[in-house]
């Protein structure tokens, strides 16, 4: 917002670029069932899908730093709303999307509520607890979601409708960053990123800013689980609770560069992309790449690719970006 | 209580603005107050004094709610404000500036002010409350565009300092604002609190540089282990022989 003036034209000039280039992704994207074959379009969903959770797990814990280990507990959550409600009660897709975001978010601030009041290692642990139990607690109750053997819905094709939905929820979740980084709230969410004792003594008040953040976060991600169980029409606790999800939704995150608009996109599409190529010859690497993938960008660029743009004069310090 | 007539300053007729009433306070379990009492009234610069672990920094917090408050009551402006957390004290006019400088390190020295302005609605309020900041400090104003973590420890606490200001506070608690500054920043500080006061703001100020604090203050009060020992004006505690013996080491 405001080091962004500091070069003035030019650096008004990249910001546009940039948003353009981003924009034609997006349209790119959804022009490109009329094109290419199922296979490739299983794979752009799927990689939509994880630019969704990476985008939604950036909402609470890129902007406030309350890193969480446990985002997959509100995808799974999503998941098993929408597959029970579709399995169950045969609700017509939408119906069982909206129930999914409802189960999520309300998830989401019972969860936040107390959890949300520990701290930075006690937090991202406390929340990967509560992903695995969720996941025991699913298995458990298996009259009613198939327990381990998951839960099969009828099959239906509905790849380009789950596509579409995938995709402007992706919008969605993007056009929600951007309206918070560009609005007073972005900055008070980056303020308890910052230093807590000094947003709170600004007046900001943390606590209920947090427990936003954090339901929404956990509704978007249960959407995404959501069109997920209805896309695939089988899903099982292992799946949708896999911390996997939650590692490679960080590992996005972070690459393209956490508290950024558009970082989650940019590193779920080159990790998407990486994962595909190696996924073929080396089936377990992927997740191993994830891993080390945390490390190196944690010890050599900890703002992402965006915050080396940024340093280097390639990108504007702007937080639209 | 020693010290005489002169260190025994009658209770106010007026409310003061701030009064704190006999407060037990601590951290869980941990008892760090024992019943401990002080006023600040409209425009006066208050010195909490003492030596390590006398509780001072345990008041201010006391008064902002991080510190539990299991006995007492804090009083601000007529209104009962014991527990009331530092995210609501802002509206009612009172800026908090923690001990260390806790600037947004990430953050220009400017959206550092915006920070400290969000709950100020008017536009022209806002930015009648940016030039005062920058008249009063002018190197920020030379540095807006700096990012404030990498800025030198004084002009951290000016950054913090404005902050606070940015609300337009009737009353300021300060922890510790000279402590780790270089000698020049040091008098930069106090410098800024004289000048603060001649505006008029009221301030609670808990400081180890006890002499220039005493130097500047309307009253003081000396804690010692949680409790008071001595009060009076900051000229009377100076020359006090037990404060020199106490605490200023003579």
């Amino acid at each position: 917002m405001v080091a962004a003036s500091v070069t003035g034209l030019a650096a008004r000039r990249l910001t546009s670029g940039y948003t353009a280039a981003m924009v034609l992704l997006g349209v790119g994207v959804s022009l490109l069932p009329l094109m290419v074959s199922n296979y490739i379009l299983t794979f752009v969903l799927q990689a939509l899908m994880a630019c969704a959770l990476a985008g939604s797990w950036n909402l609470i814990s890129g902007f406030t730093g309350y890193v969480s280990f446990g985002h997959a507990a509100f995808f799974g959550l999503g998941a098993y709303a929408a597959g029970i409600a579709i399995a169950k009660a045969a609700v017509p897709a939408p119906v069982a999307i909206a129930s999914a975001a409802i189960v999520a978010g309300c998830a989401g601030l019972c969860l936040g509520y107390p959890a949300l009041r520990l701290r930075g290692p006690y937090f991202a642990v406390g929340m990967l607890g509560v992903a695995e139990a969720l996941r025991v607690g699913i298995t458990v109750a298996e009259p009613v979601t198939g327990g381990g053997r998951g839960l099969v819905m009828p099959p239906q094709d509905v790849l380009l409708p789950a596509y579409f939905s995938m995709l402007a929820l992706v919008v969605l979740i993007v056009a929600i960053t951007r309206a918070v980084a560009t609005r007073p709230v972005g900055l008070r969410l980056l303020a308890i990123r910052e230093d807590e004792v000094a947003a709170e003594v600004t007046g900001i008040q943390t606590t209920r800013l947090k427990l936003v953040a954090f339901a929404t976060s956990a509704t978007l991600a249960g959407v995404a689980g959501g069109i997920y169980a209805w896309h695939m029409s089988y899903i099982d606790p292992t799946t949708v609770f896999a911390g996997s999800l939650t590692v490679r939704a960080i590992a996005m995150t972070m690459l393209g560069g956490q508290g950024t608009v558009f970082g989650p996109v940019i590193g779920s599409v080159v990790l998407s992309v990486i994962g595909e190529v190696t996924w073929a010859r080396f089936p377990f690497l992927h997740n191993a790449v994830s891993g080390a993938l945390i490390v190196v960008i944690v010890l050599f660029i900890p703002r992402g690719v965006t915050g080396v743009l940024q340093d280097r004069g390639v990108l504007p310090r702007s937080r639209t970006l | 209580m020693t010290g005489g007539a002169e260190a025994r300053i009658p209770e106010p007729l007026a409310t003061p603005l701030l009064s704190v009433d006999d407060v037990h306070a601590g951290y869980g379990r941990v008892r760090v107050l024992h019943g401990v009492s002080a006023a600040v009234e409209a425009g006066q610069l208050v010195g909490l004094i003492g030596p390590n672990g006398a509780g001072k920094s345990t008041i201010l917090k006391a008064i902002t709610g991080f510190a539990r408050v299991s006995a007492g009551r804090i009083r601000y402006d007529g209104q009962d404000v014991t527990g009331v957390r530092a995210d609501r004290l802002v509206p009612l006019g009172i800026a908090y500036v923690p001990q260390g400088r806790l600037v947004f390190a990430q953050m220009t020295v400017h959206e550092n002010l915006e920070m400290g302005a969000f709950t100020v609605r008017d536009a022209g309020a806002r930015q009648e409350a940016f030039s005062r900041v920058y008249d009063l400090f002018p190197r920020l104003a030379d540095r807006r565009t700096q990012l404030a973590g990498t800025m030198s420890g004084g002009e951290q606490q000016m950054v913090a300092i404005g902050r606070g200001l940015m609300v337009r506070p009737r009353l300021m608690l300060l922890d510790e604002p000279s402590l780790g500054l270089a000698p020049r920043f040091v008098a930069l500080v106090f410098e800024t609190l004289q000048s603060l006061k001649a505006q008029g703001l009221a301030m609670l100020v808990v400081e180890q540089n006890a002499a220039q604090t005493l130097a500047i203050a309307d009253r003081a009060y000396l804690l010692e282990l949680g409790r008071n020992r001595l009060e009076g004006t900051g000229a009377d505690l100076l020359a006090n022989p037990e404060t020199r013996r106490l605490y200023l080491g003579d």
